[in-house]
């Protein structure tokens, strides 16, 4: 017998009775652009508000040096491209990402990143820097409406909320632990 | 050696036990913070909790739901009765690809199966890529925290830990600074991995994802970049549906650290195109625990170690002092499971408060459990000696009333008598190694009572 088999007839064996499947109620919340705001400030991020989806090149411009090595579908003063076959080297010289987030979530601040949003799915974490493109449209309150929104999480996707970070030092909170040294979330109408 | 005999060890340098005290209370302060801010968050350990009772009602089914939902995903799926197999499947894999450098993430499983040493000793380089569990990499220490896993270093040791084998200066201590020379020393390590390794936080079996929660990055970055990913998850990962994770990812961190979520919350369903994903499912002794009634619940346990930083024992005697994987009280009722003799002393290091209980975000009576464990653990005859017979003893006095108001009186006066290095005397009573016993009174209770005037009595 596999050990496939053996554990299979050990858990068959060992269960309890059957209990139900509880039923998740849709918990509601403030999904607005404040609480997203401030929860996204508070696990360390930023957020720029952009006036309109035109002037996103412009403002990136401003927050960011103009030489940064930066990497985007959705920008065209990019100067690295990057699809999922590009070089690790390419890759690792990335200083600023600017990519495409699908909504986010105003109770933790985080952001629905899909891989098809990504260019390589390594991109946003190995960028030095990260700018992830929001509609304030698509904001909702809790993870209970964020994971009903999607009906598949695709081949890889994530939810990211602010920087990388570490407390493994004392509990010293650093910004910048392996990804992405800053997230800024350039929030469009 | 026992938990109070690691402990000791522990409590022999006195301000870092305070310290290591102080910082976990803070830490389970944070947690509070948390939770209050969340009012929904007592209904959703409650929903948690069903969720999970419900998973192992149906593991048979879940588990090979998972399978082909994953093996339908293009991922290999792999079934490891123990640790061996388990160990013995991730070397098959890297030698099947012939490679010899791994970066890997956080995961308790391969600490339990102690993974690292089996692929050291077969020639592979492995990486551990968490901040925290790379210095202890480099001290050859084990985790003392299933989430914080360097709680039991000051900055100090990871200064000299750097210096010593990252070449950064000496009596450079600053958090920041070492952080980012870790962060250029493993950047290397990404780029160069072979095949990157990830525990697994959760497993849905409707969508056939794994999905691996991290705040530093560590695990995307390493399972992004290289040309295999094998997640290693124990049985009782599972849940049954997507939505699920709604309930798991709004009480897992805020349980753990206090923050809302973890700063990756990533979910692998297909692996990238022209690469690998391979999932190693294992037992390693949780099927015998699914069997053991009193003692199935522990499997519901996410691992986010609030009750270790609510523990007053656990912050008092670090986590090295339960000489298990995963220690504090949820390791101090999974492991007497694996091994009895071994672990007979932890669930003893406890003082039964319930704050575990009180804070697992899954409901498991962790305290009841560890409770049932010293029943168990009575009658397979692993208790010490001393607690043994002193037990006994006490249990033949309590059950004789004129031989406990006897005792009482020879004690109230015996107390008084007698020299204090004798009643206090550190061989036979340890109790007062760091206390005082109390002024003993003239006389007891009961003949107190019996001089009241009869009206007063009822």
């Amino acid at each position: 017998m596999s050990s496939r088999e053996k554990i299979l007839a050990a858990v068959t064996a060992n269960q309890p009775a059957e209990v139900p499947l509880p039923t998740v109620p849709f918990f509601e919340g403030d999904a607005s652009v404040e609480k997203f705001t401030a929860l996204v400030q508070a696990i360390g991020g930023r957020v720029v508000e952009v006036a309109a989806l035109a002037h996103l090149e412009e403002v990136v411009r401003q927050l960011f040096p103009a030489d940064y090595r930066m990497a985007s579908p959705l920008l065209s003063s990019t100067n690295v491209s990057v699809d999922a076959q590009t070089p690790l080297a390419v890759l690792a010289d990335v200083e600023l990402a600017v990519l495409q987030g699908e909504f986010g979530v105003a109770e933790n601040g985080a952001i629905w990143l899909p891989e098809e949003n990504m260019l390589h799915r390594a991109l946003p974490m190995i960028t030095q820097h990260l700018a992830l493109v929001l509609s304030q449209q698509q904001l909702v309150a809790t993870m209970h409406q964020a994971y009903a929104r999607l009906a598949t999480v695709g081949g890889y996707g994530t939810f990211l909320a602010g920087p990388s970070k570490t407390a493994d030092i004392e509990q010293s909170l650093v910004i910048g632990a392996h990804g992405a040294r800053s997230l800024t979330v350039l929030l469009v109408p | 050696m026992s938990h109070s005999e690691r402990s000791d060890i522990f409590l022999l340098d006195a301000e870092r036990t305070t310290w290591h005290d102080e910082t976990l209370w803070f830490v389970r302060e944070k947690r509070d913070k948390a939770v209050y801010a969340t009012p929904e968050f007592q209904k959703l350990r409650q929903l948690a909790s069903d969720i999970k009772d419900h998973t192992l009602s149906r593991l048979d089914f879940y588990l090979q739901q998972f399978e082909e939902n994953a093996r339908r995903n293009g991922v290999h799926v792999h079934w490891a009765a123990d640790a061996t197999e388990h160990n013995a499947i991730v070397l098959g894999l890297l030698r099947q690809h012939g490679a010899t450098r791994v970066v890997k993430s956080k995961s308790m499983l391969t600490e339990e199966c102690h993974l690292n040493p089996h692929l050291l000793a077969n020639g592979i380089e492995v990486i551990d890529t968490d901040l925290g569990e790379r210095i202890i990499q480099l001290r050859e220490e084990a985790p003392s925290h299933v989430v914080l896993p360097a709680i039991h270093l000051k900055k100090e040791d990871v200064g000299d830990t750097f210096h010593k084998y990252l070449g950064t200066e000496k009596g450079n201590n600053d958090p920041q600074q070492l952080t980012e020379t870790a962060r250029q020393h493993l950047r290397e390590k990404f780029l160069a991995g072979q095949v990157a390794i990830s525990g697994v936080n959760f497993a849905v079996a409707e969508t056939g994802t794994v999905v691996v929660c991290t705040n530093e990055g560590n695990a995307d970055l390493g399972v992004n970049l290289a040309q295999v990913h094998i997640a290693c998850m124990g049985m009782e990962k599972l849940i049954p549906r997507l939505s699920d994770l709604s309930v798991f990812t709004r009480i897992l961190t805020r349980s753990a650290t206090g923050q809302p979520i973890t700063t990756y919350t990533s979910h692998f369903t297909r692996p990238a195109e022209g690469k690998e994903l391979h999932i190693v499912i294992v037992d390693n002794g949780r099927t015998q625990q699914l069997g053991r009634p009193d003692f199935r619940a522990s499997l519901k346990c996410i691992r986010c170690g609030a009750c270790m930083n609510t523990c007053p024992v656990y912050r008092r005697s670090g986590g090295h002092s339960y000489d298990f994987t995963i220690p504090g009280p949820i390791g101090a009722i999974l492991s007497p499971n694996i091994d009895m003799r071994k672990h007979a002393s932890l669930p003893f290091a406890s003082t039964l408060c319930g704050s575990c209980t009180d804070v697992c975000p899954v409901k498991i009576d962790i305290h009841t459990q560890l409770y049932k464990w010293r029943q168990v653990l009575g009658e397979a005859g692993k208790l010490p000696a001393s607690k043994k017979w002193s037990m006994r003893l006490l249990s033949r006095v309590l059950a004789k009333p004129g031989m406990y108001s006897a005792g009482g009186k020879v004690a109230r006066q015996a107390l008084r008598l007698l020299p204090h290095g004798l009643t206090h005397g550190q061989g036979y009573n340890p109790w007062a190694i760091a206390r005082e016993l109390p002024e003993p009174p003239q006389q007891s209770f009961r003949e107190w009572y019996a001089q009241q005037p009869q009206n007063d009595k009822a």
